[in-house]
């Protein structure tokens, strides 16, 4: 049985803003106003076991493409590097969301797309972290999910 | 010396390098492997003295390689470079036969420290 607990905002906030200063920005990200739809290009990464739930990132391409070039120390990224860089942001912070929370669980593999990625219809959204880089949005969010529900799509 | 990194994300091979460097470590000899098989199979060609490994990959992952290295008598030192550093898996990858887990972020000390354990200096 899945137990209802969740990280805060601030806990999240906080693990986004550490994955960040290491390998992207030593400049803090900023807290920015919500959005509907901040990006296209998304990422998620889900626990199961004495928790359950999905952490997702979404940004749009051009931070995702400057997220390559400053985690690799080069110039230009290829979609590929940028799914890379993408997948391993949302597998820092699900990484440490998954530590912070009932064990034993295990953590999937992120899976990235060049779009929005559809949850299972029993996610239901527990916390978010709205920030913003360089005047982009980047959208950091954990969902909590129910005992039937599966992977997103 | 030569260290065998295992990871599926070139990214993070890529950070965890430039980590060692920035650590002191930058003339060890490097090689890498995307997955726990490959690990396994580069471990018996390569004969590193130090591997560190991701924990969660596709193919095979890092505490299943572990467990095949040490099941064939393998007693090359081994730690994982993972983003699950709680104390569940901190006691998994010691009681496994890992040296250490550093936790992703982490820092370039992490890795002198880590790689001290191991006997191995810059």
């Amino acid at each position: 049985m899945s137990e209802l607990v969740t990280p805060t905002a601030e806990d999240l906030q906080a693990l986004v803003e550490q994955v960040w200063t290491s390998y992207v920005d030593p400049e803090p990200l900023l807290p920015a106003a919500p959005l509907a739809d901040p990006g296209c290009w998304s990422a998620v990464t889900t626990v199961t076991g004495a928790w359950r739930g999905m952490v997702t990132v979404e940004l749009p391409e051009r931070a995702a493409h400057a997220v390559a070039t400053r985690m690799l120390e080069v110039a230009e990224a290829s979609r590929e590097e940028m799914a890379d860089a993408v997948g391993e942001l949302v597998n820092m912070v699900g990484g440490n969301v998954k530590s912070l929370m009932p064990e034993p669980s295990q953590l999937s593999l992120p899976m990235v797309a060049s779009g929005s990625i559809t949850l299972p219809s029993g996610a239901q959204e527990a916390c978010r972290a709205d920030l913003a880089w360089q005047g982009m949005p980047i959208t950091v969010r954990v969902h909590l999910l129910e005992n039937d529900a599966e992977g997103a799509a | 010396m030569k260290i065998l990194i295992a990871d599926d994300s070139r990214v993070m091979r890529q950070i965890v390098v430039r980590t060692l460097r920035q650590a002191g470590h930058g003339s060890h000899e490097i090689v890498e492997a995307e997955n726990g098989r490959q690990l396994c199979e580069m471990a018996l060609a390569e004969r590193p003295d130090l591997i560190l490994s991701d924990w969660n990959m596709p193919e095979m992952n890092g505490i299943d390689a572990l467990d095949q290295l040490r099941g064939s008598g393998s007693a090359i030192p081994f730690g994982f470079v993972t983003s699950e550093g709680s104390p569940e898996m901190r006691e998994r990858a010691e009681a496994a036969g890992a040296l250490f887990l550093i936790a992703k972020p982490f820092t370039p000390e992490a890795f002198g420290d880590a790689l001290g354990l191991a006997g191995i200096t810059p």
